[in-house]
């Protein structure tokens, strides 16, 4: 499925997502796989059931045969047959700041992954290809490493307080400042963990008697504020207006279940870049939308803020809208700022109640000041307020970065979602044992990658995810894609059926679009 | 496997059977189940569509109304332990396109058997019972129901 949007001048630039459908004969391959895994599970078990097999798994020792059983045993089949046997590629021990190379600690098993041990070697520079560093701040050295370590002697590490105590200080009043600056907001506050910002604030936005419209795909942050709210959650398909506009319509003629009472609130929940997709929200629709039926918006920019946009502001940015059309913009420090946390801009009403009613605030520690002056120091710097260009750099690189690596791997045939100019890459897979082995072969030819699978996501869509970086040189992208092509001729995982035509053979003409070769 | 995990998808096994693809995966296991059967050289004609259909069965029987919960650890505290696959599909909704195709491709063997064994009374009633035995627990009275207590827990 292949969306070029225009609609009618909501829209400024072209907006090109696709979802290409998984090919029939994979998707019966995928399933055999499965079948066949289920079939050797089931050996398996009942080998160690019947003493065989010598039985890895914890078990209760012989005084506890008669309690309650530890796990129950079909709920953990799972992990005992599949997840086991390709537990390598997860949780790996990294040694080194993940920039665009790190170190790891190399780990051997000598009982097909239960256990572990490590070889004392330590594989050095190996291309990073699953960190969320998408300005390439993760470093350790350069000015904000510099002005952090500063920090850290005036300061020291710990603040010992929550915000509304004794934890408030003069740095945090200064990045909050400087957040909202930034977001082209009234007014910020900023928490100490990402996924404490979304699931701690919703509940202080809405509660029993509100409307929230969440999307499929969104994080467990906003699931778990949704849920904890206590407010009605009803789901509209991923990025989908017409769902959204239907749901909203419903919701506004029928009003709440039982007593048929207008809706107190009705909150709509997307995100900036769904990591799992690669998909960019469609956001001139949804305030189009927003505004028609007089609801409010809550905007997570966790992947967005720092990686889309001609200066790094965000998909507000990227879409030339305007940031007061958005009620609530969230955003995290962890993946562009090289920091950790999250923050909330909006209008200064609605940041001052959240200051009084969010438990972030009156229960979590604020932040620490080093992570704060990293924050401060990288934005300044993508700002351009300190007095160099390379923050916009950085952004351009990124921009340059991923037209680039999306392109070469369209061209090779791989089947990649979402839109064209997010950093989140997801290759598709499909079968489970290409799952493991794509990790483990791209890991001996010395790339780190994340790999996904079933539960996490739907049945056929296992997926491996790169996140693209600015501190990826053109040569590093080089050096990834010639070992992902080898690694994708040896697995076969060129499914596409729509190649490319190479770009160096078109001759240079800056009205057409992409042409298709089936 | 849980990276970057809880969409709003609570039970995935509830969406298994609307994938893309397992209608034509299930047709084609079945061919080859009969198949392999026809390769045996001391079974008749009818004989190999009778245990085709009774082997159909039985493998939907347990896979579908024996088999209870879900094989990995679902975020919302094993709402569905109790629950077979069938009464799991799309949440319990029931009369949906896939809980429709599975309760037809039963019935299309079960005729496409009483022709094959020529309507002889001893396949037949062999084949009936076994028709009756995955047809009744998909109704939609006997969602949830368990006679006698067998397979509550």
């Amino acid at each position: 499925i292949n969306h070029i949007v225009h609609n009618g001048g909501l829209y400024k630039r072209p907006f090109n997502e696709a979802f290409e459908e998984t090919p029939m004969l994979v998707a019966v391959l995928t399933y055999v796989g499965y079948g066949v895994l289920t079939l050797f599970g089931y050996l398996r078990d009942f080998m160690r059931q019947w003493k065989i097999e010598k039985c890895q798994n914890a078990t209760e020792r012989e005084e506890q045969k008669d309690f309650v059983p530890l796990y129950q045993d079909f709920e953990n089949f799972y992990n005992r047959n599949l997840y086991m046997r390709i537990r390598d590629s997860w949780n790996r021990p990294i040694c080194s700041v993940p920039g665009a190379k790190v170190d790891m600690m190399e780990r051997v098993s000598h009982d097909y992954n239960w256990t572990f041990t490590y070889t004392g070697r330590v594989i050095k520079d190996i291309i990073n290809m699953g960190s969320y560093n998408y300005l390439g701040f993760a470093q350790k050295a350069g000015t904000c490493q510099e002005a952090a370590a500063k920090v850290l002697s005036q300061y020291g590490a710990g603040v010992c307080s929550t915000r509304q105590e004794m934890g408030n200080l003069d740095k945090h009043e200064e990045l909050e400042k400087l957040v909202a600056r930034f977001l082209g907001v009234e007014s910020a506050m900023a928490y100490g963990m990402g996924f404490a910002t979304n699931s701690m604030n919703i509940p202080a936005l809405v509660g029993k008697g509100c409307l929230i419209l969440s999307d499929e795909l969104n994080h467990a942050s906003l699931v778990l504020g949704a849920r904890l709210s206590g407010a009605t959650i009803r789901i509209f398909k991923h990025n989908n207006m017409q769902s959204l506009e239907k749901l909203l319509k419903d919701a506004i003629v029928h009003g709440q279940p039982r007593t048929r009472r207008p809706w107190k609130k009705i909150l709509i929940l997307v995100e900036g870049i769904y990591s799992m997709e690669g998909s960019i929200v469609r956001l001139p629709e949804v305030i189009a939308l927003k505004k028609k039926y007089k609801s409010y918006l809550y905007l997570d920019e966790a992947h967005s803020i720092g990686a889309l946009g001609p200066s790094g502001r965000g998909v507000v940015e990227y879409f030339g809208l305007n940031p007061e059309d958005v009620d609530v913009m969230m955003g995290t420090f962890t993946k562009s700022f090289g920091a950790a946390g999250g923050y909330i801009g909006g209008k200064k009403e609605l940041i001052d109640y959240l200051r009084t009613y969010s438990h972030s605030a009156v229960y979590a520690t604020s932040l620490s000041p080093p992570v704060v002056e990293q924050i401060i120091t990288s934005m300044k710097c993508i700002m351009g307020e300190d007095g160099t260009t390379v923050g916009k750099a950085r952004v351009q690189q990124l921009a340059e970065n991923t037209r680039y690596f999306r392109r070469r791997l369209k061209e090779m045939g791989f089947i990649i979602y979402g839109n064209e100019d997010s950093p989140v890459v997801p290759l598709m897979l499909y079968m489970p044992a290409k799952i493991g082995a794509f990790g483990r072969e791209m890991l001996k030819r010395n790339i780190g990658v994340v790999v996904v699978g079933f539960p996490a996501t739907p049945i056929i869509e296992s997926r491996a995810r790169f996140c693209l970086s600015a501190a990826h040189t053109k040569e590093m992208l080089d050096t990834a894609l010639k070992e992902i092509s080898e690694v994708g001729d040896l697995l076969q995982l060129k499914y596409s059926r729509h190649r490319l035509v190479p770009l160096l053979d078109r001759p240079f003409d800056e009205t057409t679009y992409e042409e298709t070769e089936d | 496997m849980n990276v970057g995990v809880a969409h709003s998808e609570v039970n995935p096994n509830t969406r298994v059977m609307n994938s893309r693809g397992i209608w034509l995966a299930y047709g084609i296991s079945v061919a080859i189940l009969h198949v392999v059967l026809l390769s045996i050289p001391f079974f008749s004609v009818p004989v190999v569509w009778t245990l085709t259909n009774v082997i159909h069965n039985l493998v939907m029987y347990v896979l579908l109304h024996t088999v209870k919960g879900t094989p990995f650890e679902t975020p919302d505290q094993g709402k569905d332990r109790l629950l077979t696959h069938w009464e799991q599909i799309d949440y319990g909704a029931q009369c949906t396109s896939s809980r429709k195709f599975l309760s037809v491709s039963p019935v299309v063997l079960y005729l496409l058997t009483s022709f094959y064994t020529k309507y002889d009374p001893v396949h037949f009633l062999i084949n009936t019972t076994s028709l009756l035995s995955v047809l009744l627990p998909k109704l939609p009275q006997f969602h949830g129901v368990r006679v006698f207590g067998i397979n509550k827990y």
